[in-house]
């Protein structure tokens, strides 16, 4: 089982938080999982997109109070 | 299958079209794309290394909005996509006959070697190119 850490973008614009989430992918272990919190709506659809793209794994992804959740797993 | 590559040709001084340009670029680089960059005219400006933060783009009122909502800074994403993706930097030679500049004029730890614009084309015959 992997760690997990929380990247907290809110209040980032695009393409700010998928920066901030592949900045810190690089500094994790494969394996390890990754929380985006971000207040951008598209961060929601354009995290998911680039994950598949470029072959992460998607974990969870949940609207919360003004922002969004999303875990992303590294899987190379 | 590796994606094809993006040519970016810069000409425009003006906020939102650099603004634009930086987020393709990041984000084409990061997406396993590789990009090159070709930085000419008007757009040189914008990479002057001692120019100052206000004066760095010319823009009207989306350039004062993404000012005002602290929207990631172009140059900063250039940054950002050479130092996280496949990503190349130029200075048009040009460009830097015409202003009299040299490489140490320009913004610090992005620019790759200048290219005239025969070289770039050359090079873009494998991708697409946008002009900005």
């Amino acid at each position: 089982m992997g760690e997990r850490k929380t990247v907290d973008a809110r209040g980032a614009y695009c393409p700010g938080p998928l920066m901030e989430l592949i900045a810190t992918l690089k500094l994790v272990d494969i394996g390890d999982e990754i929380e985006v919190l971000s207040s951008d709506k598209g961060s929601a659809a354009d995290i998911p997109a680039w994950v598949e793209k470029v072959k992460h794994e998607l974990v969870s992804i949940d609207e919360l109070d003004k922002h969004w959740s999303i875990v992303v797993r590294k899987a190379k | 299958m590796s994606s094809p590559p993006l040519f970016l040709v810069l000409c425009s001084g003006e906020h939102e079209k650099l603004q634009m340009a930086g987020m393709m670029a990041s984000v084409a680089a990061v997406s396993e794309r590789p990009v090159q960059v070709f930085v000419s005219m008007n757009a040189i400006y914008a990479f002057r290394r001692d120019a100052a933060a206000d004066d760095r783009y010319k823009g009207g009122a989306f350039s004062d909005l993404m000012k005002e909502k602290n929207a990631p800074d172009a140059v900063e994403l250039f940054h950002q996509g050479k130092m996280l993706g496949d990503m190349k930097m130029h200075p048009c030679s040009m460009a830097l006959d015409i202003t009299e500049w040299s490489e140490d004029d320009l913004v610090e730890d992005l620019f790759d070697e200048p290219l005239g614009l025969t070289k770039f084309l050359a090079d873009a015959e494998e991708g697409q190119i946008v002009v900005l």
